[in-house]
């Protein structure tokens, strides 16, 4: 749930990505050894297609419910069952994938443009604006990042886009750390130096020269963050911060659900596993991103 | 959570706004009794715990204060009131007040006490703390809002004698009687009535009861203990003396299907809010459901008819007949609740039936609709002159039942060409709410009272009036219905001004408002008061 | 090392400071008059007449400069006074105090699962020969960090409650009502302590000391438990700060889910209604929690490890 958490608890073996070219040959070598990765990549890919084609995996409407068929356990007409007024759970949990990405893509993009900003800034410039943004970052660091979250929900309201503002910029002093740390190590590089005294202006430097050597590592960074982010998201709409019934929210759908535990296991069970599968599958492929694919001979 | 407390709040506002009431009593009908009820008085065994969850807490345990059904039901059972109401026929009959005399205008009522009741304290109960309590209870202030407006009009307590007291009003004030069979009025010692209504509050009271709080635990529990000794109870109790049961525990649990898998699986003897889905696993189990129809005005979904779009009347009547409530009822709440069949439920006094109006008829909404100039969008939703058939509806998070009927609604209005755009509240915002009247619907609307001067308390536009109504001749009748002693007049004047709340479509009444608990196997004689409150005197458990 | 701990407890307080102000600049751009939020926000406050609203625009000081009330809020948050609450009119700092053995005795019974769990996995895992079973435990971790707690929660009370009836499903009845939320809680926190603890294992295995350990003559467990746990779970004691501050996060979702009455269930009924006082509060709170076990941390891990560089900075937060 804590961004920076699985930053930090990343294998040590890490090492930078060595790119080379696109080699078919080896790629497949690499999936083929890793069939969790394989399942991983069309979990992610599913849910993708879910998030943007949902009329391609379902014929059915995620609002519209037949009352008369509520509480149908799952079976192969309804695969994930039906809820308290007939909709069809499967549908809403697929049409739900648009909402839930949405949210965790824009915590993810808060994260990266102002975590990365003022990491930049702050290796770039060095100084006192350094020592005012790393200040402001342990500050961050030092606040839970959900209690952050939770603050920040109270001050921009509650729906989709607010919860994921509320995620990115709890995630944010994790980002602005990497960055900097990323761009005081490229800074010291020869051809930077180099660019530098030859006089080519300094913004020219750190777009041209500096961003684009130190984004690998905050890449990586926000693909091991999906995960946590995804969670984060759910957590907030589960404890209902999210945007307005009936949308089919993954969170409220599974906090919904708790008034039919008794009931209906299915509609708090069924998309709590999708949750569990994505997430799974967002920080496997993350792993393989990171350290795998690079160390692979 | 606090369920009811919308209700109360939006009596509060109506009171503020000074209302007199004039009653009829009747008693509610209570109806599909599990195996819970039954076994006559004296079978029962003495002793054991029973843990009763409910899913909110008010954070009051003063029941003088106390608003929310969940907080009563235990509350009800730490004081003894005046007076009680059989539920079978509305009678009052005696509890503290062994006898009473009601002056001839209605406007003094004398009270003589049983002799021998005293708090747990050990203070005896008396004409003096009587009028201790009276005296206090105006001063209460805001969150005492049904009992201060039991008590308006009041001038003050004469103590007789010891054990008679007499209670004076500036005019008629014919709801009074009824008033003190309820909680809100029950009497509490004088180091109680000392106090300040926010230590009340958060320590509680101590009362004349067959049950003392022994502990409080916000959002918690609240536990009552055996008050032993206890010999002065309602003449409608069956069992004499002390209760049967050693202790109460009332244990908020927000969760309607955690309540309902603990009492299946035995973590508790009973619960509150049972809604529909959760019937099935219950009676599996061999749970009793019990279920009562609160007499007053039930469940609707009430306009701002100040608002553009349904400020047409057109719009309103056609939502009117686009609502399905046998789905809604058959899907959503409890069995055994009923569609509604006019603003007020049928239990109340004065219900006129207007089945012919409110009604599902699609193709009549669809032609109210077309003729009022609406038609239907490239999405299905109607339109005139580019303004959208789009609603805002408010509800507020308290029952696990409201979300999936409106919900349901929605479905359903789609379905005419109207779209219902949803917005869940907090109760708490809900005092803000009315006072901006920033919503084109509101959910709830509920009001408890067995009298159909509930219709003027919600409805007139002399009062708080929520739901921005024109001026109309529908003031007048609410206006004279209250000043007519005359019942079947009054009953004409209440009918009539039922018709044109219906007709006008200020509001669309959905289901009459049903309370349903589950009770265990293990429990006997559980009973509801005619409020929808609960007796624990008379349970046991086995 | 004096100094060096007189300038970590300079910047504990400091970072304090600066979560409180924080806290304080996010609630106080609140969307709309706050005063007005906060009056319809009192469950019990009704009706609020300009009067009432004005009286209340003093108390809470907002008719002041934004600098002032800073200063004055600020004043009292030292003195340990986050004002009362909202909705139900008790101070913060007691509406706190009494929420905190629920989440004590969570947070404490999930630690002390999730080392039992986490470290048996850890160890395990490393000292096993077996290549499969290495794999599955290893595998473990990144599963129970990818699970939502709400859901583990959820699917637990399903399980243990509702249908083998072991445990009770809400409430804090005693030992066995803390069984499930202490589960739910532990195992994520147990997922990190086996990930940091698996790998400083199997780097100090091959350090020279365990090698000659090894030499001479001592057995392939006791080699495990003996000499490479105890320095290996040094550098897991880095990882305390990250634990608690995600013991506090889940606590919410699970105190939630339990129906406990602890912290997590403070700040989100809190969050729900604009509960101010109450939610700067208990963020403030997390803060300080969070600054003192890492405090403690930094200050006792030169004492058990002496080759750590005082002063210098370590990688963790």
């Amino acid at each position: 749930m804590n961004g920076p958490m699985v930053a930090e608890t990343r294998p040590a073996a890490w090492e930078p990505v060595r790119r080379r070219p696109a080699d078919w040959g080896r790629l497949c070598r690499f999936l083929g050894r890793r069939p969790g990765l394989v399942l991983s990549i069309a979990m992610v890919g599913l849910v993708a297609l879910a998030a943007f084609r949902p009329g391609l995996l379902t014929a059915r409407d995620p609002l519209l419910g037949v009352p008369s068929e509520m509480f149908r356990p799952p079976s192969g007409q309804h695969w994930f069952g039906t809820d308290e007024l007939g909709r069809d759970l499967y549908t809403r949990v697929v049409y739900g994938a648009a909402l839930s990405l949405k949210a965790t893509l824009i915590a993810l993009a808060v994260a990266f443009v102002v975590g990365g900003g003022l990491g930049s800034v702050a290796g770039f410039i060095g100084r006192w604006v350094e020592d005012l943004v790393m200040r402001v970052v342990d500050v961050l660091l030092a606040i839970p990042a959900l209690f952050l979250s939770l603050a920040l929900v109270t001050a921009l309201g509650h729906g989709t886009a607010e919860i994921a503002v509320a995620v990115g910029v709890a995630s944010v002093a994790g980002f602005a750390r990497v960055m900097r740390a990323e761009v005081l190590r490229v800074r010291q590089a020869v051809y930077v130096e180099a660019a530098h005294s030859s006089g080519v202006r300094w913004y020219t430097v750190l777009g041209r020269h500096v961003l684009p050597n130190a984004a690998g590592p905050v890449i990586a960074l926000a693909a091991l963050d999906f995960g946590a982010a995804i969670l984060a998201v759910s957590s907030l709409s589960f404890l209902g911060y999210g945007a307005p019934p009936p949308a089919p929210e993954w969170g409220a759908i599974i906090s919904s659900g708790r008034n039919y535990l008794a009931n209906a296991w299915w509609l708090s069970t069924l998309p709590g596993l999708t949750v569990t599968a994505l997430t799974l599958a967002a920080n496997r492929i993350a792993r393989a991103l990171d350290g795998e694919w690079g160390t692979q001979r | 959570m606090f369920v009811l407390a919308v209700r109360f709040n939006l009596a509060r506002w109506a009171l503020a706004a000074g209302v007199t009431a004039v009653t009829v009593l009747a008693g509610g009908c209570s109806s599909g009794n599990g195996d819970a009820a039954g076994s006559p008085g004296g079978a029962g065994r003495s002793g054991g715990t029973l843990t009763f969850a409910v899913g909110t807490d008010a954070g009051c345990v003063d029941p003088q204060q106390a608003g929310s059904s969940d907080t009563v039901y235990a509350l009800r059972q730490t004081v003894d009131s005046l007076t009680d109401q059989d539920p079978a026929t509305g009678k009052i009959v005696p509890w503290l007040a062994q006898s009473w005399e009601i002056g001839a205008d209605a406007s003094t009522f004398t009270f003589h006490l049983r002799p021998g009741a005293t708090f747990s304290d050990g203070t005896p109960v008396n004409a003096q703390v009587v009028k201790d309590n009276f005296d206090a209870i105006p001063k209460l202030g805001a969150l005492a809002i049904q009992a201060t407006g039991y008590l308006s009009g009041y001038v003050g307590t004469t103590v007789v004698d010891d054990l008679t007291a007499k209670v004076a009003f500036t005019g008629p004030n014919a709801q009074f009687l009824q008033a003190t069979t309820t909680s809100s009025l029950g009497l509490v010692a004088a180091s109680s009535v000392a106090k300040t209504p926010q230590q009340r509050c958060s320590d509680g009271v101590i009362g004349s009861g067959p049950f003392v709080l022994s502990g409080y635990r916000p959002n918690q529990s609240i536990t009552l203990v055996k008050r032993a000794g206890y010999a002065w109870g309602s003449s409608l109790w069956t069992k004499p003396g002390e209760a049967y049961l050693d202790s109460l525990v009332f244990k908020v649990v927000p969760e309607a299907g955690v309540r309902t898998g603990s009492l299946v699986s035995g973590q508790v003897d009973a619960i509150g809010r049972v809604g529909r889905a959760d019937e099935a696993a219950l009676r599996a189990a061999g749970v009793g459901l019990q279920a009562y129809t609160i007499p007053g005005v039930g469940y609707n979904l009430g306009f701002n008819n100040a608002r553009p779009i349904v400020h047409d009347a057109a719009v309103r009547q056609a939502i009117m007949v686009a609502v399905d409530r046998r789905q809604i009822v058959d899907t959503v709440f409890p069995s055994g609740t009923q569609p509604a069949t006019s603003v007020l439920a049928r239990t109340t006094p004065g219900y006129r039936d207007l089945a012919s109006a409110v009604t599902f008829d699609a193709a009549r909404a669809r032609s109210l609709l077309d003729s009022a100039g609406w038609a239907a969008g490239g999405d299905g939703i109607r339109e005139k002159s580019g303004t959208r058939l789009s609603l805002t509806v408010v509800w507020f998070a308290n029952a696990a039942t409201y979300q999936p009927a409106v919900e349901l609604i929605q479905q359903q209005l789609k379905a005419a060409g109207v779209e219902l755009v949803l917005k869940e509240l907090q109760v708490a915002q809900f005092p803000q709410l009315l006072k901006s009247g920033d919503f084109d619907a509101m959910w709830g609307g509920n009001y408890s009272r067995a009298d159909p001067d509930s219709l003027r308390t919600l409805y007139s536009t002399r009062l708080g009036n929520a739901y921005r109504l024109p001026v109309t001749r529908l003031d007048t009748l609410l206006a004279q219905q209250e000043a007519e002693p005359d019942a079947a007049r009054r009953q004409d004047l209440v009918g009539e001004a039922q018709e044109l709340i219906v007709r006008d479509a200020y509001v669309i009444p959905v289901v009459d408002q049903q309370t349903e608990l589950g009770v265990s196997p293990r429990v006997h004689d559980l009973t509801f008061a005619v409020s929808g409150d609960i007796q624990l005197h008379d349970a046991w458990k086995r | 090392m004096r100094r060096y701990m007189v300038r970590r407890l300079a910047q504990a307080a400091g970072v304090l400071w600066a979560a409180y102000t924080v806290s304080f600049l996010v609630l106080d751009f609140l969307p709309g008059d706050p005063v007005s939020a906060m009056a319809a926000g009192g469950l019990q406050t009704g009706q609020v007449d300009q009067a009432q609203l004005a009286a209340l625009q003093h108390q809470y000081g907002f008719d002041q400069p934004v600098l002032l009330q800073y200063g004055e809020y600020l004043g009292r948050a030292v003195r340990g006074d986050f004002g009362d609450s909202v909705t139900t009119g008790r101070p913060v700092a007691a509406t706190i105090a009494a929420a905190l053995p629920q989440t004590f005795q969570l947070t404490g019974a999930a630690i002390l699962l999730a080392v039992l769990i986490g470290g048996g996995l850890a160890v395990v895992a490393t000292i096993t020969r077996l290549r499969w079973l290495r794999q599955v435990l290893l595998s473990l971790s990144p599963l129970a960090i990818s699970v939502p707690a709400f859901w583990v929660g959820l699917v637990l009370v399903q399980l243990l409650s509702f249908r083998a009836r072991i445990f009770p499903a809400f409430g804090d009845n005693g030992v066995r009502g803390l069984v499930l939320p202490a589960v739910t809680l532990a195992l994520p926190a147990g997922a990190l302590i086996a990930q940091v603890l698996g790998k400083s294992l199997l780097s100090t295995l091959n350090e020279a000391y365990v090698e000659t350990a090894r030499a001479k003559g001592a057995g392939r467990v006791r080699v495990h438990l003996r000499h490479a746990l105890p320095n290996a779970a040094l550098p897991a004691l880095t990882v305390v700060g990250l634990l608690v501050g995600q013991l506090l996060a889940n606590a919410v979702v699970v105190e939630t889910v339990f129906a406990r009455n602890g912290l997590g269930r403070v700040i989100a009924t809190a969050v729900t209604v604009q509960d101010l006082p109450v939610v700067q509060g208990v963020v403030v709170f997390g803060a300080l929690v969070f600054v003192l076990v890492n405090l403690f941390v930094d200050l006792v891990y030169p004492l058990l490890d002496r080759r750590i560089v005082v002063g210098g900075r370590r990688g963790l937060a």
